[in-house]
């Protein structure tokens, strides 16, 4: 018997425990020190009907747009502090500069700017699941078909 | 004689089961061979069993009569509401069970939160707060459209640029723009 006298300490050891552990994991959230932004550059046509293997964990997404033809042409990645900015080199004289703002309920905020020859042609702030799905951005275009740019981050 | 003086001594606490295996053998074959020992036996059996049952329906009596008071006085107590409800709270609280129910909740809340790290695509509603949301777009005059696929979880901003200053595909491919 003498056990089951001590299991209410012990339980009460253990619930401090672990909410002293949630309340870390709550902190570690609050604070990741950078963000890894991700930009996948593909071209999106009506050419022929190749669907570029290396595009294939983004098959369903991308089939939403209704093109024949997708295929992957670069792909970049970048550390960036919060509030800072990193531009991202897009084909046909474009640029996108990406500046995370904020990190709440595992969702990052990005300030996006996409311009083409220092022309702004789009701003936007949009938030994504962190290590989650991505954003598209498409539209401009490219060789005959559309780029489509897919926007992903993950905290550091 | 000096067994049998040693063996009465010792009959009582054989009734009683005090003695261990060695001693209780040496009694209980002491006690059929010899008829004088195996009379004692008798008359302490005898008296135990009459104490016995004497004690018992005492016993039983005392008990039932404590019992039977608590239980009036029960029923004739009247509570107000406030201690009604922290009884219950205490009964509630003392159970056993509960003392598991608060690490158990804590656990499956952190095995809830942690799914997160394993399973990205994977967050409490079933998986909406994996979509990308847009928060405010400006497009400096361009036209552009927002498409939101619940079935793929895909979040797409379309920018329809200008017709100028593109090659002929370019211009065919911009202005018929995605299907969706």
């Amino acid at each position: 018997m003498k056990p089951l006298k001590k299991l209410p300490s012990l339980v009460l050891l253990f619930s401090l425990f672990l909410i002293s552990r949630v309340e870390w994991m709550g902190a570690a959230e609050k604070n990741p020190q950078s963000v890894q932004v991700t930009i996948r550059t593909i071209l999106a046509s009506n050419k022929n009907d190749e669907f570029d293997a290396k595009l294939k964990e983004m098959e369903q997404q991308l089939k939403t747009l209704k093109y024949r033809s997708y295929r992957f042409l670069k792909e970049d990645s970048k550390e960036i502090a919060w509030r800072g900015t990193q531009s991202f080199e897009i084909p046909g004289g474009r640029s996108l500069s990406v500046v995370p703002q904020e990190f709440q309920n595992n969702r990052i905020a990005l300030k996006i700017r996409l311009t083409e020859r220092d022309k702004p042609l789009l701003d936007t702030t949009v938030t994504v699941p962190n290590k989650g799905n991505y954003l598209y951005l498409g539209g401009p275009p490219h060789e005959g078909g559309n780029l489509v740019l897919s926007i992903s981050a993950a905290t550091q | 004689m000096k067994d049998c003086e040693t063996i009465r001594e010792s009959i009582d606490s054989w009734l009683d089961g005090e003695l261990n295996p060695a001693e209780s053998e040496l009694v209980r074959a002491h006690v059929s061979s010899c008829s004088d020992c195996s009379e004692v036996r008798r008359q302490l059996e005898k008296l135990q069993l009459a104490l016995k049952d004497e004690l018992l329906v005492e016993a039983s009596q005392i008990e039932s009569l404590l019992f039977w008071r608590e239980f009036e006085r029960r029923i004739n107590e009247k509570r107000s509401w406030p201690m009604e409800l922290a009884a219950r709270c205490r009964a509630f609280f003392a159970t056993p069970q509960i003392a598991w129910a608060v690490p158990a909740v804590i656990v499956l809340l952190l095995a809830a939160l942690s799914l997160d790290a394993v399973l990205p695509w994977w967050r409490f509603g079933g998986g909406r707060n994996n979509f990308a949301s847009v928060e405010s777009i400006d497009a400096y005059g361009r036209s552009v459209a927002l498409l939101r696929q619940d079935e793929t979880r895909t979040t797409v901003i379309w920018l329809y640029e200008d017709q100028e200053g593109e090659n002929e595909a370019a211009e065919e491919a911009t202005k018929s723009g995605p299907a969706f």
